[in-house]
């Protein structure tokens, strides 16, 4: 009995095989912020954060960071400066602890041969210390930056209720070195993991900025020619139903399926990475484009050293702003945001009145948009494994659906698996 | 007073909750955690809600005697019943959790601890069945109740060891 387990049945795979050839698989995943969305209908624009924050407990920042871009768009707000930079100093800190939890203590064992994290810790100790370090480190700047860890709240649109003094973030440095050493010994170890040999030739979809490895801001670009600003989202991208599941699948209208993600920023703004990140990749053996989905955790993995580097160029060129928050003024309008959650393009739409009460919402994340692609890679992982035991192919399935970190809402069973033979 | 009586008043105690207060009765561990803020003595345990986080449990019973733990568990269909869990006589199923790509569950962690060599020596885990984990739904009845049991549970149980017992 699975005692402790909170939730059921929230995820499920399954796999139709005839004649030794697998004909089609088919991934339900819950989608939680459909029910946000309808939350949301007539509140008011300041409450946006703290609902959205609660759409996710591993990567709140995201959702909230998104939100209060697109209460800027519709308001004609504009945040930069110090303001700005203490936006990616708290992303960073959420890109370190959901991606050090996520390379270590979820996806590492698949690439051991261990049933779980447990069995890793009891002959990886120091790398499961390494991870829970690393979650300490982000889940201090989240805490610094957003007021808690869990459900921060100190994010408003316009910026922050309250902002750090250098002195407050000083005591981040060493920490952030240490850490930033432990993200690169992490990146080497991963890279000496065991892959499948597997490529696909992904559409790749990140956020592109002119200057910067991107967390808040850019247009929306593709390896196939998309370079749109995020306001256009809806003319290139759309959500079909499909039958075998709730949740919608998000498309591009003209190509279909796509992936967002680490891999997706990684291939996208290989050339904004630090010198030192980009030599650190080519050490960990990864091209700047990776195709190997199972690859995608040394890329995580470099994303962590990346984020590392990132708050403390950040923190070494801080002073504070002089007011928390630039004025945030509601007026009847639509407004869009897009950030990099830590699994991929996180996009926003919300329409006010004139008050700020919310008439609509529309959130679309990451987990949505890669549901396609992560069947395609089901599809292509599953047809070599058909005539193996049903163990196995749940057990290497799983590996691929994780390589992709899909967010769940916490619940804790996650794939039920069924094959049908014919 | 004696050398254990005395060594038990010192002894450190720390009860965490885990659970989504947005998903009905995961919530039980929260409720509890908020019961216990208002009754437990000053200085009698500390309370450490770690919400969605449960990796961040790892940490925060690192350096305690006793840990008690509070958490929803599946119905196994008698929603509200209460499990009382001692890890120095019991052993507590992990494995579960295995499909999980977001997230570690409690037994997960308690076993990390245990594999690192950081656990409490003494682990208590409090495990309430619940009904329902839907989003946006309130915690149901028999999962309101048992929270309240729980606390009292919990009071009583922190006196004891407080006292030596």
């Amino acid at each position: 009995m699975d005692c402790l387990a909170r939730v059921e049945g929230e995820g499920a795979l399954e796999l139709r095989v005839a004649d030794g050839r697998l004909e089609s698989a088919e991934l339900r995943i819950f989608e939680p912020p459909r029910f946000f969305e309808a939350f949301l209908r007539g509140r008011d624009y300041l409450e946006t954060p703290d609902i959205v924050a609660r759409i996710c407990g591993i990567c709140p920042i995201a959702y909230q960071m998104s939100a209060v871009h697109a209460i800027e768009n519709a308001f004609g707000a504009s945040v930069d400066g110090p303001l700005r930079a203490l936006r990616r100093l708290v992303y960073c800190g959420e890109w370190i602890e959901s991606h050090a939890l996520h390379v270590v203590m979820l996806h590492a064992p698949d690439f051991l041969g261990f049933h779980d994290v447990v069995g890793l810790a009891q002959e990886y100790p120091d790398r499961v210390r390494d991870a829970l370090a690393l979650k300490k480190t982000g889940n201090a700047i989240i805490r610094l930056l957003g007021g808690r860890e869990v459900h921060p709240v100190n994010v408003r649109p316009g910026g922050f209720y309250r902002v750090p003094d250098r002195a407050d973030l000083e005591p981040l440095v060493p920490q952030l070195e240490t850490a930033r050493e432990r993200a690169a010994g992490l990146v080497r170890w991963v890279a000496t993991f065991p892959f499948p040999d597997m490529e696909r030739d992904y559409e790749f979809v990140a956020l592109r900025h002119p200057h910067e490895y991107p967390f808040n801001e850019g247009r929306l670009a593709s390896n196939r020619g998309l370079d749109i600003d995020v306001s256009e989202y809806e003319s290139e991208f759309e959500e079909r139903q499909v039958p075998h599941s709730t949740a919608l699948h998000s498309m591009l209208k003209r190509r279909g399926a796509y992936l967002t993600g680490p891999m997706a920023r990684y291939a996208l703004n290989f050339d904004r990475l630090p010198p030192a990140i980009q030599a650190l990749a080519e050490e960990a053996g990864l091209a700047p484009v990776c195709r190997n989905p199972f690859k995608s955790i040394v890329v995580r993995a470099t994303e962590i050293a990346y984020a590392c580097e990132e708050a403390l160029r950040i923190i070494s060129g801080y002073a504070a702003p002089d007011m928390p928050a630039v004025p945030v003024t509601p007026r009847a309008a639509t407004g869009f945001g897009c950030t990099e959650a830590p699994r991929g393009i996180c996009w926003h739409r919300y329409d006010f009145d004139a008050n700020g009460g919310i008439r609509t919402a529309r959130i679309v994340p990451p987990t949505a948009q890669n549901q396609p692609s992560i069947e395609a890679d089901l599809a292509a992982v599953a047809a070599g494994l058909v005539d193996e035991p049903d163990e196995v192919i749940r057990a290497r399935c799983e590996q691929a659906i994780r390589n992709y970190d899909p967010c769940i809402s916490c619940a804790t069973h996650f794939l039920r698996l069924k094959v049908e033979h014919h | 007073m004696t050398a254990g009586a005395a060594a038990a008043a010192t002894r450190r105690i720390i009860v965490t909750a885990t659970g989504n207060p947005w998903r009905g009765d995961d919530a039980v561990g929260i409720l509890v955690l908020r019961a216990l803020a208002d009754r437990l003595p000053k200085g009698a345990a500390v309370l450490f809600d770690g919400g969605c986080d449960v990796p961040s449990l790892v940490d925060a019973w690192a350096g305690f005697d006793t840990a008690i733990c509070v958490d929803a568990c599946a119905s196994t269909g008698t929603p509200g019943r209460i499990r009382r869990i001692d890890l120095a006589t019991q052993a507590l199923p992990h494995g579960g959790n295995k499909g999980s790509s977001h997230a570690i569950g409690l037994a997960e962690a308690i076993a990390i601890t245990r594999a690192l060599s950081q656990a409490a020596p003494r682990v208590i885990v409090y495990a309430v069945e619940g009904a329902g984990f839907d989003l946006g739904a309130p915690v149901t009845e028999p999962v309101a109740a048992a929270a309240a049991r729980v606390t009292e549970c919990i009071l009583a149980e922190v006196a004891a060891l407080r006292s030596g017992a």
